[in-house]
């Protein structure tokens, strides 16, 4: 996993995966999803409870604990931003 | 999985037009089943708000098999189950009292914000702990 996140390319595709297969989004495929595309509302239209999902599924993954609302809205603005908060928690 | 029971009169104010209780008010004797529960844990509502988090319900699913009508004796069935996600899920049985017949079952599951509306990804502190003595005495 530590290879995955000192790439951002590939960590970018795998956060995307993962978003996919933990939310079980049928209907889009990785290459639909931009890099700064909005997780939420207007964007990937994910809710609050996708956010518990994806909280649990980052966990999982990356040891890396994303404890609330506040910490979460910055961390889930995009996916870059998902990226770039693993990086910096990665390892801790 | 550990059950609390609670005994509950279906009222006349509790039935339709067709002398059967009407569907809605089953969701009332899952909130009597919840508090029975919770009681048991100074997880009222109240005594959250007091820790500084309240528990918004944001899925109700229910299944109803048999009717009741005015007089019956029910009993509400309650128990709660480990979610994954940091957020309480609970199951309801409600049957009569006399046969048995299974009335209708039910689930609820409740997000945890702080009073400030602010949604907790994971649980932590004296909601952490009252929560888990919940769980495990649910799954015993």
């Amino acid at each position: 996993m530590k290879e995955i996140v000192n790439n951002s390319e590939a960590l970018i595709e795998f956060l995307k995966k993962m978003i996919i297969d933990t939310l079980k989004l049928e209907d889009i495929t990785v290459e639909e999803i931009g890099d700064d595309t909005p997780l939420f509302r207007e964007g990937l239209g994910l809710d609050s409870l996708d956010a518990l999902e994806l909280v649990v599924a980052i966990e999982k993954n990356f040891n890396v604990i994303i404890e609330d609302e506040n910490v979460g809205k910055k961390a889930f603005e995009s996916i870059s931003t998902l990226a770039q908060f693993i990086q910096e928690e990665y390892g801790e | 999985m550990q059950w609390v029971e609670t005994e509950e009169t279906v009222r006349f104010n509790e039935v339709d037009q067709w002398g059967m209780v009407w569907y809605g008010h089953y969701m009332a004797w899952f909130e009597v089943g919840r508090m029975s529960l919770l009681r048991r844990f100074d997880l009222l509502p109240k005594q959250m708000v007091e820790l500084g988090y309240i528990a918004p319900v944001i899925t109700l699913k229910c299944d109803f098999k048999h009717p009741a009508a005015c007089g019956d004796l029910i009993i509400i069935k309650t128990t709660a189950v480990k979610p994954e996600i940091a957020a309480l899920t609970f199951k309801f049985e409600i049957s009569l009292q006399e046969q048995g017949t299974l009335l209708a079952r039910g689930e609820t599951t409740q997000v945890l914000l702080t009073t400030d509306n602010k949604m907790i990804y994971r649980l932590s502190g004296e909601l952490e702990k009252r929560i888990n003595n919940l769980l495990d005495y649910c799954q015993k």
